[in-house]
């Protein structure tokens, strides 16, 4: 009854409020965490599948202060967060990382020898997260892990029958911005933000992308004259001048196509055989056309009462 | 040549030949849908004509062993067949003397025959059960030469009916019901109606009734006296050889001539039919074309019917062009002579210039203004039955229709033969309900005149002369006659105590103010429009300089001043008593419309102010970079917002609207999506300033959007102006397209990064390219239509009060109207809010999305070409997609070849079903209760079909939170400031979009944004099974309780999780949550 697969089911029971007064409970779907690149703390944290869509750090740690004490969380890392540092492509990664990752993860801009806070100032108080999505919860020490999921198989055994689960939201007044009207008004101010900061922003993303552009350039220009260890060197566009912008090459060879394709076109009907032919495929088109047809009226005519005048 | 063309109609179902069938059919799918029409129409004779044969065979067999009877006099022919066989005689009005002293008898029928569509095979099947002529010709003997006087002809011809009757009530009793009607509704010929009794055949698939008509014999009243030019009825204190001083009886002449023509039109038609292959299936499709359009034999249908359609067409096969020469040819096609009487009937006006065939020399035609085709082997005019009116709406089709076969885009087989055009409310723009003035007015006019026509006839006159060019078209609408049993009389008519007045409005013209009357100076003009007007005539000095007769009106809408007038003529002719009790039907729809319904003066306002912004532009001269252009993407700047855009320096509008603008090209951009979008929001910056700069009383302020995509715009910039007029203004930058497209086709990037950049393409192409299009040819559409607007808004706020505003996207929306004013067929544009809006639900319930795209065509430049590669481009989707899980409707434009900029995200294949659905109930309805509709049952909406539905607090509702706010902090009215901060805050669409986007693959939402606070929802059907665990499922799920095993324990949707996060989301908007549906 407490396990569906390796996962321990912990229900979370939420509170009734006046708009849905039905009591209800959310089911947490809980794991050791083992990550397939292991990492330092992975021992100590748990897999939670299935938060709430309303989860932050202070719920969690509501949770686990019902369940194991207080002060056991060190900290709580949702999918999304996650999702938005692993998958981007470097240029865009610095540029969506939001403040509260790049607090964590300043690392990456290790090649950067500028400084940069880049990123768009935050327009919501606080996230959402997508329905069904999963947590890693990072607790203290490992025994806490222990005994986080051994006090979920008890209540599972004990008899009472309400009030066992850790309630949602306990304790969590004030700790997280409210939601409702409040988030939405919230919102609504915080996407005009200062000029001056989106000014600084913009500012500073521009000097960081123009220090990649140039570094990529530079590159560029080197692998045309540096071997590599096979000893071949690579062929780049562009001249002394330094490389060409892709597009341009690329809108050339557009133009030469056309080009060639309307001189193609023009000499049509030069021969005899080609003016035959091109009325040979005509015939042909209109048979096809018709053919065509045919088929088409035959599809209506299975939709019954298609042909028939309406009464 | 001919012989060619002969050729292939011998075989006209040889598919080979069908091929190169452009020249004779429109198209070779024309021709094939044609084809398969004329099958499906076919009522099967073989299969039939056993049981109706035997029918006429025993009623033909019946009527020639009826006794003769010795003649009578009126009064003891009466008495007599009533005690005998309780029959009334069917005398026409006047009803005879009863001391007449002529005498009626009955003798053996010289001739019974079958005439009419059953005995050439041009019958259709219809509702109606076949109805069979058969006609039984009176004896020589028992008339008279002069019987044509004075109605006395038809009081025998009554009496000889009665005959009948009396004699089949006596022998087939038990097989046939029996039952007097008058054909056409002419009351001058009533007929014997004859229905199977069995129950058996009953059913309207074989089911039949036999007309049994009374005919004159050929040539026994002399052709001359019968020329529409002489009476024929003769007051009773004037001597009878007194020929001259009479007003002409056309309509009794017709109709007593017409009597004797039965046969020779049937031998005219069989002629016709043996000398031309196509004649047959060219009165099938003509008999096709005007029941769809309501068009009838019958004088409440205007008198045109398929045997006027037949004859005319067999005419027009011997001569009626210039100078005696044949209009159609013998070798023409069906389709072809169809379209060739089409054409003949839109370019002849044979009201004002009398029409005649092989007309003996010394006919004079008559001047009058219904239509005269006269049949001069036959002597009769073909059209007596028609009206002035009914005459013009005919014509009015053919012209519509022959447009429409010569549109050489699109197809138009459905709109010429399939939809049916006639229905009211649909076709016209307004109806007047007249009831007939209690004291009769109608007086002797020499001829005769079916009760009610006269008053009929003088108000369409006056309407005609007052309304002038407010109205394309006016129509009237009469009685239908029916049936009634052998044993009673005749029913009093008219049976109803009014009738209906039908108007197509001008748009141009309908609400002008002033109508200008002749000038002073002509005297007898200027005297008969003060006759015609009464007081309301006044004499004007006009700007030019000119001194008229006018007419003044106060202003209004449209209706109102239509109104008015109809008000003041019938109360100036016809007195007051009819004028109070006109009933007005179709404004009602218009008033539905929040905010001053269909007056344009919001937009136009919002208009001058955006003028006035991109002027400012254009005088700036410290822009970073050479502006290109300004463009309007807000439908609140293409008079397409359902709520009009009402501002004022107090108020700022809450909603600003979205205007683009684009620079001249530069090399500087920088190469990549991401740093461009950042690089506008410098743009904005700079030009926020600048507008501040140069004016003080404007506010900027530079807001930021889709913080989750990159690859998508990042800023914008609100302008509020002092006089509270706010867009918001974006960058368009057109080198992110092809950055994206590039990013698309690059075979390095992953997965995910394709598909966002995919999706960041789409809504560019929709949001810059696509737009600014639209919003220019929805606004150039909306002065060519003056009605564009009121309909787009009435079918948003349908969409939107059945709460699928948030699938179905303004755009399309504004598309699907532009549609019904563009290609307009089969009527023409709409000319009012009512026909456009019920047109577009007519289009919607009847759209085959799976199969057909929906293709505006702005410009009506679209060739055959365009059309075949959109319907291609479908079908290859349909193919690639067959479960519809990414397009469903295509909606193509001259702009948009793709067809998916505007429905790209939505709606789902679920939604599409329901709008049609739902508009398919809606055009029952509209069928159903016809006039009588009720516009609100059309806009109402139930919410039981939902699983649930958020109830939201009564101060977030109609997104007015902003109103709320102000009734709570009554000092901040005053300090405007903080209005400004709050333009453009909606905290229920912040709310929805929040909700769609954590429960994307669960939950589909509904929201009607101008009716109730609600938000409706449906659990994903597809996801309600409970299934195995798994990590990544887009849901809430709870564990299965009743499982056995813990192995193959289940997990299912926990709704009342969901329903419990979304009522914490909503916090103190959310009032209720009601559940309908547990899954």
């Amino acid at each position: 009854m407490s396990k569906i697969g390796e996962y321990t089911i912990l229900p979370l029971s939420l509170p009734p409020t006046t708009a849905y007064p039905v009591p209800a409970t959310h089911t947490l779907y809980l794991r050791p965490h083992a990550p397939k690149i292991p990492t330092e703390s992975d021992s100590r944290s748990l897999f939670i599948v299935n938060v709430p869509v309303d989860s932050t750090i202070a719920h969690f740690k509501g949770v686990f202060k019902s369940l194991i004490g207080a002060g056991r969380v060190e900290d709580v890392r949702f999918e999304h967060e996650q999702r938005n540092v692993s998958s981007q492509p470097p240029t865009q990664a610095l540029v969506v990382m939001s403040k509260k990752e790049k607090n964590k993860k300043r690392k990456r801009g290790e090649e950067d020898p500028v400084e940069i806070d880049a990123s768009l100032p935050q327009i919501w108080d606080r996230d959402l997260l997508r329905s069904g999505s999963t947590a890693v919860v990072v607790l203290v020490d490992e025994k806490s892990v222990e005994s986080a999921l051994k006090t979920v198989r008890k209540l599972h055994k004990s008899k009472s029958k309400d009030d066992r689960w850790p309630v949602w939201g306990q304790g969590v007044e004030g700790k997280a911005p409210a939601l409702g009207s409040a988030r939405y008004l919230s919102h609504h101010k915080m996407r005009y933000p200062d000029t001056a900061i989106l000014q600084k922003n913009v500012d500073a993303f521009m000097t960081a992308w123009n220090h990649n552009e140039d570094e990529k350039a530079r590159s560029a220009k080197r692998q045309r004259n540096v071997p590599d260890e096979d000893g071949f060197v690579t062929v780049t566009k562009g001249g002394r001048i330094g490389p060409a912008r892709r597009d341009d090459v690329e809108r050339k060879q557009a133009e030469l196509e056309e080009r060639e394709k309307k001189k193609r076109e023009e000499l049509g009907d030069f021969y005899r055989f080609q003016m035959r032919e091109r009325r040979k495929a005509e015939q042909g088109e209109l048979v096809k056309q018709f053919e065509e047809d045919k088929k088409r009226v035959e599809a209506m005519k299975e939709k019954r009462g298609r042909f028939r005048p309406e009464r | 040549m001919v012989s060619s063309k002969r050729r292939k109609i011998d075989h006209h179902d040889d598919d080979n030949n069908a091929i190169y069938a452009g020249g004779l059919y429109k198209s070779s799918m024309f021709k094939l849908q044609v084809d398969e029409m004329l099958a499906e129409v076919q009522p099967n004779y073989e299969k039939r004509a056993g049981v109706i044969d035997e029918a006429l065979r025993t009623l033909k067999g019946s009527i020639e062993r009826i006794e003769d009877r010795e003649g009578l006099s009126i009064l003891e022919a009466t008495k007599l067949l009533r005690k005998s066989h309780n029959i009334t005689i069917p005398f026409p009005d006047p009803k005879p003397d009863e001391n007449a002293a002529y005498k009626l008898a009955y003798r053996k029928p010289s001739n019974v025959n079958v005439i009419g569509s059953y005995a050439l095979k041009t019958m259709v099947r219809s509702e109606n059960v076949l109805v069979v002529d058969m006609i039984v010709k009176m004896p020589e003997s028992i008339l008279q030469e002069k019987d044509f006087m004075n109605y006395r002809y038809f009081y025998k011809r009554a009496y000889y009916l009665a005959c009948v009757a009396a004699g089949l009530q006596d022998a087939v009793y038990d097989q046939f019901s029996l039952g007097f009607e008058y054909q056409n509704g002419n009351s001058l010929h009533p007929i014997l109606v004859v229905k199977s009794k069995s129950k058996v055949k009953a059913s309207s698939e074989s089911g039949f009734a036999i007309n049994i008509i009374p005919a004159a014999p050929e040539a026994f009243f002399s052709d001359s006296k019968l020329h529409p030019t002489k009476n024929s009825i003769r007051p009773k204190e004037v001597s009878e050889n007194a020929t001259t001083g009479h007003a002409p009886s056309p309509f009794y002449n017709a109709s007593l001539k017409s009597d004797s023509n039965l046969e020779p039109y049937l031998k005219l038609l069989h002629a016709a039919s043996k000398q031309s292959a196509g004649f047959k299936d060219s009165c099938i499709l003509g008999r096709i074309w005007l029941r769809q359009r309501g068009f009838g034999s019958c004088l409440s249908k205007g008198g045109f019917g398929h045997f006027e359609w037949a004859a005319l067409t067999a005419i027009l096969l011997k001569g009626g062009g210039t100078r005696g020469h044949n209009v159609l040819s013998p070798g023409y096609s069906s389709y072809q002579m169809f379209k060739a009487v089409l054409q003949f009937l839109s370019s002849t006006d044979m009201a004002s210039k009398p029409h005649s065939y092989e007309a003996p020399s010394d006919f004079q035609p008559l001047k009058s203004d219904s239509p005269m085709l006269y049949d001069g082997p036959r002597g009769q005019n073909i059209l007596y039955r028609m009206t002035s009116w009914s005459y013009t709406l005919l014509r009015d089709e053919a012209k519509t229709t022959l447009e429409m076969l010569n549109d050489a885009a699109f197809d138009q087989f459905e709109s010429t033969f399939i939809l049916r055009t006639d229905q009211a409310l649909q076709r016209f723009d307004c109806l007047i309900r007249i009831p007939y003035p209690t004291q009769t007015i109608e007086e002797f006019s020499g001829d005769h005149v079916i009760s009610g026509a006269q008053f009929r006839r003088r108000l369409f006159e006056v309407l005609r002369e007052g309304l002038t060019d407010r109205v394309k078209l006016i129509n009237i609408q009469e009685d239908v006659t029916h049936s009634w049993p052998i044993k009673s009389s005749a029913p009093s008519s008219p049976e109803k105590s009014s009738f209906l007045v039908a108007v197509v409005f001008n748009p141009i013209n309908i609400d002008r103010l002033v109508d200008h009357g002749p000038s002073a100076e002509e005297k007898k003009k200027a005297a008969k429009y003060q006759k015609f007007w009464g007081e309301k005539a006044e004499l004007r000095r006009f700007k030019d300089g000119s001194i008229l007769e006018s007419v003044v009106w106060s202003p209004g809408s449209s209706y109102s001043v239509f109104q008015d007038i109809c008000t003041y003529l019938t109360m100036r002719h016809f007195g007051a008593d009819v004028s109070k009790s006109l009933t007005f039907i179709g404004d009602s729809l218009q008033t539905s419309l929040p905010s001053k319904g269909t007056s344009s003066k919001a937009f136009e306002a919002l208009k001058q102010a955006f003028h006035a912004f991109e002027k400012e532009f254009r005088d700036m001269e410290s822009l970073p970079l050479q502006l290109r252009q300004l463009s309007a993407i807000s439908p609140q700047l293409r008079y397409a917002a359902v709520q009009q855009p009402n501002f004022s320096p107090q108020q700022p509008m809450n909603n600003p609207a979205d205007v683009l603008i684009q620079f001249e090209g530069s090399g500087r951009w920088p190469d990549d999506v991401v740093a461009i979008q950042r690089t506008k929001v410098a743009f904005l910056l700079k030009i926020g300033s600048l507008l501040e700069d140069s004016n003080s009383d404007t506010t900027t302020r530079l807001g930021l959007e889709n913080e989750d995509h990159p690859l998508q715009n990042c800023a914008f910039l609100d302008v509020i102006y002092e006089s509270g007029a706010t867009f918001r203004l974006r960058i368009h930058n057109d080198r992110e397209q092809f950055l994206l497209e590039r990013q698309v086709k690059d075979k390095l990037t992953d997965n995910r990064a394709r598909e966002d950049a995919i999706t960041a393409l789409s809504i560019y192409k929709r949001v810059f390219v696509q737009l600014p299009l639209l919003t220019q040819s929805i606004t150039t559409h909306c002065t060519r239509f003056p009605l564009l607007s009121p309909s787009i808004r009435l079918m948003k706020q349908w969409f939107d009060r059945h709460m699928l505003s948030r699938h179905i996207s303004e755009e399309l929306i504004e598309l699907f109207v532009a549609r019904t004013f563009v290609q307009p067929y089969p009527w023409r544009a709409p000319s009012s809010a009512m026909s456009g809006f019920l047109r577009t639900l007519l289009f919607l319930s009847r759209w085959d999305w799976r199969s057909v795209p929906l293709i505006v065509d702005f410009t009506g430049t679209m060739t055959s070409k365009d059309v075949a590669s959109i319907t291609m481009r479908l079908e290859a989707w349909r193919k690639i997609d067959p479960g519809m899980n990414r397009t469903v409707l295509f909606a193509a434009s001259n702009h948009d070849a793709q067809g998916t900029a505007f429905t790209d995200g939505g709606p789902s294949k679920m939604v599409a079903a329901r709008m049609t659905a739902l508009a398919r109930s809606a055009c029952k309805l509209i069928k159903d209760q016809d006039i009588n509709l009720d516009h609100r049952s059309l806009f109402a909406s139930s919410t039981t079909d939902y699983d649930f539905v958020i109830h939201l607090a009564p101060k977030f509702a109609h997104g007015e939170a902003r109103k709320a706010m102000k009734q709570k902090f009554k000092n901040l009215e005053l300090q405007s400031e903080a209005d400004l901060e709050l333009v453009g805050y909606h905290p229920v669409n912040e709310y929805l979009q929040e909700l769609k986007r954590l429960y994307t693959s669960s939950i589909i939402l509904f929201h009607s944004a101008t009716s109730g606070p609600i938000i409706a929802g449906l659990w994903n059907p597809q996801i309600v099974q409970p299934r195995p665990f798994k990590v990544n499922l887009a849901y809430a799920t709870h564990p299965e309780t009743d499982a056995a095993n813990e192995e193959e324990r289940e997990i299912k949707l926990d709704q009342s999780a969901i329903l419990s996060e979304i009522a914490r989301i909503g916090g103190d908007m959310v009032s209720r949550i009601e559940v309908f549906h547990q899954l």
